[in-house]
């Protein structure tokens, strides 16, 4: 197994929402709350006697006069009589009065019922939400209380390439997909470039398919894909054998064929992930496996060809084995480890090394490890950091077997 | 030691906010209705002394039937005059009878005012003792610490 160095961070909730916090802002909330219910109450106290003197202003008229105690202040009446009963004078607001009839009063207190009701309604909604929050408060304080915890998972490059060659179906979490999807936009952008980067690459195999004489420099670029087995073949093939040909072609063919093995492996493990996961990239899914399978064959014959630098040709290689990746696991992490390769474009060995390092593990023989002593030095040498890479690439092979 | 005091500082404290204050409080509050009921009564006193001083006899006022809705009213002979003498019941009285009834009626709550004064008083200097008490405690370790230094 990879170390499945998947950075995660795990909070509990309390430490995020502390229990006093929440128990206070629960509080406060109902606070909030009982103000509104007794602002409610006032309103609706409001539409009661609204309607009860509609209902008053409605019978006054039926008589001339009404015989009544007419208050004097606030602690003497006077007996007397309401006179003029069709009159009334009302209160618009701001020391504003209108005398109307009782029709014409009537229909001004249903008006003023109406801007009430819509008050009280506005307050019952402003209530629900502060019950809502409360409701949440509890809840988060319960949760905390009990001491739930929140674990979030970031993905590395490095880490999901390997875990994903490990086993595809562990990553399989909802943090995975917060990955793809934060990667979305700028996988696209990237996932542009690299497939504008292969189609020159392909270009140059076409141009370069007759010319299958620079076996050094396959052998240079056998080295630098370290993580290939077929590197070693060839190398071995290359320094120990005239045949170069047959041996890349054999070289080429069982490197195809781990590779799509690997392929399938990947597959079998990610069709179920990769459905939900690469749901983005759908229309992306069938193109590249077709690009890979044909960068593949490109590559390999980017292999025999000349004149090709190291790292082209260690990239293309990468960028099978990550797009490989892609089809098991999740595209981003592999686009965005491939899009720094096309930036190095110019750069030493020991950047190529390293890329083939965080390529770890897609396929390896071990036989070709054993028998390359004499070739691993060179590679050593050649690599610095060479060593470092066939641990995990032994590992992988021993879990595919 | 110095926890004692805190501890008693403390409860010195607590005492004052939880009951001295809020007692002084509801006493200012009940003084402040009576004297409501106070002016509500010298009110309605210069009023009857209007009416008797201009001899008027009926009366046309504006009567509210709630929220501001009013209505004419006429009062055809102002002599009788019904007055609230408390517990929900009015009393027919005449201008003079009225007049006395409310000046028997201001004495009363003249005495209520007194006694809730006097009650006032006697909270607020509770407070101020307990304050006093706390000041003690608190100053009398810091005089010794002074007194240490000095010599």
């Amino acid at each position: 197994m990879g170390k499945s160095e998947v950075k995660g961070t795990v909070t509990s909730l309390s430490s995020m929402f502390p229990a006093e916090e929440v128990q206070k802002a629960a509080k406060m909330v109902e606070e909030k709350l009982s103000e509104k219910q007794n602002e409610m109450n006032q309103l609706k106290e409001f539409i009661a006697n609204n309607t009860s003197l509609i209902n008053l202003v409605q019978k006054l008229p039926d008589e001339l006069h009404h015989d009544i105690m007419v208050p004097f202040g606030k602690a003497a009446f006077f007996p007397g009589r309401l006179i003029h009963t069709n009159e009334f004078l009302v209160l618009l607001g701001e020391s504003y009065y209108t005398e109307r009839t009782a029709k014409q009063t009537v229909e001004i207190l249903k008006r003023r019922g109406k801007s009430l009701e819509s008050k009280v309604d506005a307050l019952k909604a402003v209530m629900q939400d502060l019950k809502a929050e409360a409701s949440f408060f509890d809840s988060t304080a319960s949760e905390a209380a009990e001491g739930l915890v929140e674990i979030r998972e970031y993905e590395e490059d490095n880490s999901t390439e390997r875990a994903s060659q490990s086993g595809s179906l562990e990553l399989e979490t909802p943090s995975v997909a917060e990955a793809d999807n934060k990667m979305g936009a700028s996988e696209d952008d990237e996932y542009a470039r690299i497939m504008s980067r292969l189609e020159e690459l392909e270009k140059e195999e076409l141009a370069a398919e007759d010319n299958e004489e620079n076996l050094e420099d396959e052998d240079e670029d056998a080295n630098a894909v370290e993580s290939d087995g077929n590197e070693d073949e060839l190398t071995k093939a290359a320094e120990g054998d005239g045949d170069e040909d047959e041996l890349t072609k054999a070289a080429f063919h069982r490197k195809k064929d781990e590779c799509y093995s690997y392929l399938d492996h990947g597959q079998r493990y990610s069709e179920s992930q990769s459905r939900k996961q690469l749901q983005q990239f759908n229309g992306k899914e069938p193109i590249e496996e077709m690009s890979n399978k044909y960068k593949h064959q490109d590559l390999t014959k980017q292999f025999a060809s000349t004149g090709l630098t190291e790292e082209p040709v260690t990239k293309g290689e990468i960028s099978h084995g990550q797009i490989i990746q892609q089809d098991t696991q999740t595209l981003s992490p592999s686009i965005n480890a491939f899009a720094p390769f096309e930036k190095k474009s110019v750069q030493t060995s020991k950047s190529e090394f390293d890329s083939s390092k965080a390529f770890t593990g897609s396929i390896v023989e071990h036989t070709q490890n054993l028998d390359k002593s004499s070739v691993g030095t060179n590679m050593t040498s050649l690599q610095s950091s060479g060593s470092q890479p066939w641990k995990p690439v032994s590992r992988f092979k021993m879990q595919r077997k | 030691m110095d926890s004692l005091r805190q501890e008693k500082v403390q409860k010195f404290e607590e005492f004052v906010d939880r009951r001295l204050k809020p007692d002084l409080v509801h006493a200012i509050a009940e003084r402040d209705k009576i004297f409501d009921q106070q002016k509500i009564f010298s009110d309605l006193r210069k009023n009857i002394e209007n009416l008797e001083k201009n001899s008027v006899t009926s009366l046309r006022t504006l009567v509210n039937l709630g929220s501001e809705v009013y209505m004419q009213a006429e009062v055809p002979d102002t002599q009788r005059i019904f007055v609230d003498v408390g517990l929900g019941f009015h009393v027919e009285f005449t201008w003079s009878e009225a007049l006395k009834f409310i000046s028997l009626r201001k004495e009363k709550l003249e005495r209520q005012i007194e006694e809730y004064t006097r009650l006032i008083a006697s909270i607020k200097a509770q407070i101020k003792l307990v304050c006093e008490g706390i000041r003690e405690l608190l100053q009398i370790p810091e005089e010794k610490t002074v007194e240490g230094r000095v010599f």
